[in-house]
């Protein structure tokens, strides 16, 4: 069996269900309509950045890409779901490589056109203030959104792939990105900066001062997508299903 | 060729056996009646024939090979294991072109098993919106997508109205006399009896019996005939004459134990009784069933040789 029809499928699943369209264009609505905020308020904080501040509606919408992530695998689990996946396509690797496929290139997509346009909206209510961006800080500021939309969507998959459900990962996983995260990272140094959503948003910044750079950033938070996804698939691979 | 060989199966859940060495064949060519009650791992056997499970010991095949190991195993096999499993926001529709395009397998056939399964007006409607009777339908036709050579079927007729329990029956006839592999468990007996040629029974996961259902039950159950006559007194004379085992009932047949209709109608004849009504009462498989699990207890609370410790 070749891996081609079996992403057609996965495809197919994630096309055929309205809540999982849904969580994509969320994550475009509500990164979008925060960025454009953000752009509309005030310039004179200190530690003001342009870049960051047109990006900065990734905060809330990227939980609608963690929602996507954990729903196109949690669905697997419903009921024995699995188990008629299973029986259709019993290489479980390559399923799994599928279904993770199939997650990747969507919230990448989406990813990319959502920085893009919250980018282009936020500067319209920047306006001078963001002017010193150069062409090159604004492409890594969305190609790398981009990614880092991708790998919070693969990194929650990974996860609810091992936790065998979708609610067990998402009450995880929000109150970590939302509260968390944003607690211990204003509070402590340079562990917390390697916590995989902190990492990961520093290509949203026009300056950073850390010890992560904006590629080496989302290279941490590549390593812990991919911790996530080895242990979803050991799941996925040696238990029963 | 394509047979489900089950080879020396032992899956534990923990202290918990679910399937104690459990060796048996499924042939094609005729409807093999999977029995046993709730617990008796059943379902067991089947996610371990699909590959599901992992077994403890032992191996499962189909047609010789593991399952894990078929290519588009849908075009081999197709299984019914819970009704529940499609996800209830896909359409009907949708839910089976994603099962088929892993296979490769067109959606043209997808509308042809909808029309067969009799949901095809029901194909774009969203599952959660189904009967219980409307989900099994559509399980059954998941399993037939591939247009497999083995159907393995875990309750079909579960939520079933009765003319959807006739359909079933009729296509699992059907899909014998066409040569293919089916096995259908049940613990519904008179359902069972009216299609399987088969059976496999299994109690606490091991194998009771695994035989053609007519010696089952003839081995099981002697039958019976139910006579009426307006003589009661020469029909009493004449059967304990021949040394029959009759018994009076108030409403004023009698039953005649260990018999066939063949002879107690000669006898009755030759001798000149009036006889009103004369009626075969063949064993049932319910009846059968009863016997042999009443043996099971009673072995299991006397236990006549040291039984090994479960592990």
């Amino acid at each position: 069996m070749s891996f081609a029809p079996v992403l057609h499928a996965e495809w197919l699943k994630i096309r055929t269900l309205r809540s999982l369209c849904g969580t994509l264009l969320a994550l475009f609505a509500v990164t979008v309509a925060f960025s454009a905020l953000a752009g509309t308020s005030g310039t004179s904080d200190p530690e003001f950045d342009p870049l960051f501040t047109a990006l900065s509606g990734v905060a809330p919408g990227q939980i609608a890409a963690i929602a996507f992530g954990t729903t196109a695998v949690s669905c697997e689990f419903h009921g024995g779901g699995l188990r008629l996946t299973l029986s259709a396509v019993p290489q479980r690797g390559r399923w799994f490589a599928a279904k993770v496929t199939a997650v990747a290139v969507p919230a990448l997509l989406m990813g990319l056109v959502t920085a893009f346009a919250a980018l282009v909206v936020a500067r319209a209510g920047l306006g001078d203030a963001a002017s010193g961006l150069t062409v090159g800080e604004q492409v890594r500021g969305v190609v790398g959104c981009g990614l880092y939309l991708m790998l919070m969507a693969l990194f929650s998959a990974g996860l609810a792939a091992l936790l065998r459900s979708g609610v067990a990962t998402l009450s995880i996983l929000i109150p970590f990105v939302l509260v968390v995260s944003f607690v211990i990272g204003d509070a402590a140094g340079t562990a917390a900066d390697l916590l995989p959503d902190r990492a990961g948003q520093v290509v949203l910044y026009q300056t950073y001062d850390g010890t992560l750079g904006p590629w080496s950033g989302l290279a941490v938070t590549a390593l812990w997508t991919a911790a996530a996804l080895l242990a979803g698939a050991w799941s996925v691979r040696r238990r029963d299903a | 060729m394509t047979s489900i060989d089950v080879q020396d199966l032992t899956k534990e859940y923990g202290p918990r056996r679910a399937v104690d060495h459990l060796t048996f064949r499924v042939l094609p060519g005729r409807v093999t009646g999977f029995l046993g009650p709730n617990g008796a791992g059943k379902s067991t056997t089947m996610r371990l024939v699909l590959g599901l499970d992992r077994p403890t010991s032992g191996t499962a095949t189909v047609g010789g090979r593991a399952y894990a190991t078929l290519r588009e195993p849908l075009h081999h096999v197709g299984a019914l294991l819970d009704a529940q499993a499609a996800h209830g926001s896909r359409t009907g529709r949708d839910h089976l072109r994603t099962l088929a395009a892993g296979n490769r397998i067109p959606d043209r056939r997808v509308d042809e098993v909808l029309e067969e399964t009799g949901l095809a007006p029901a194909a774009r409607r969203r599952v959660k919106t189904y009967s219980l009777g409307m989900r099994q339908r559509l399980g059954i036709a998941a399993a037939l997508l591939g247009d497999p050579e083995v159907v393995m079927l875990d309750e079909p007729s579960n939520g079933l109205d009765p003319e959807g329990i006739i359909w079933i029956r009729e296509l699992l006839r059907r899909l014998a006399g066409e040569g293919r592999t089916v096995l259908v468990s049940s613990h519904l007996m008179n359902e069972t009896a009216s299609f399987a040629d088969h059976l496999v029974v299994l109690g606490r996961g091991r194998l009771l019996a695994d035989t053609p259902m007519r010696e089952f039950i003839d081995a099981r159950v002697r039958p019976r005939v139910r006579i009426r006559t307006t003589d009661p007194t020469a029909l009493r004379d004449v059967l304990a004459r021949h040394g029959h085992d009759a018994q009076q009932h108030e409403e004023g047949h009698w039953t005649v134990h260990h018999a066939r209709v063949d002879d107690i109608g000669r006898l009755v004849s030759a001798e000149g009784v009036p006889v009103l009504e004369l009626t075969a009462q063949e064993g049932t498989l319910e009846q059968a069933y009863l016997d042999l699990t009443a043996e099971e207890a009673e072995f299991a609370a006397h236990p006549s040789t040291p039984q090994p410790q479960e592990a």
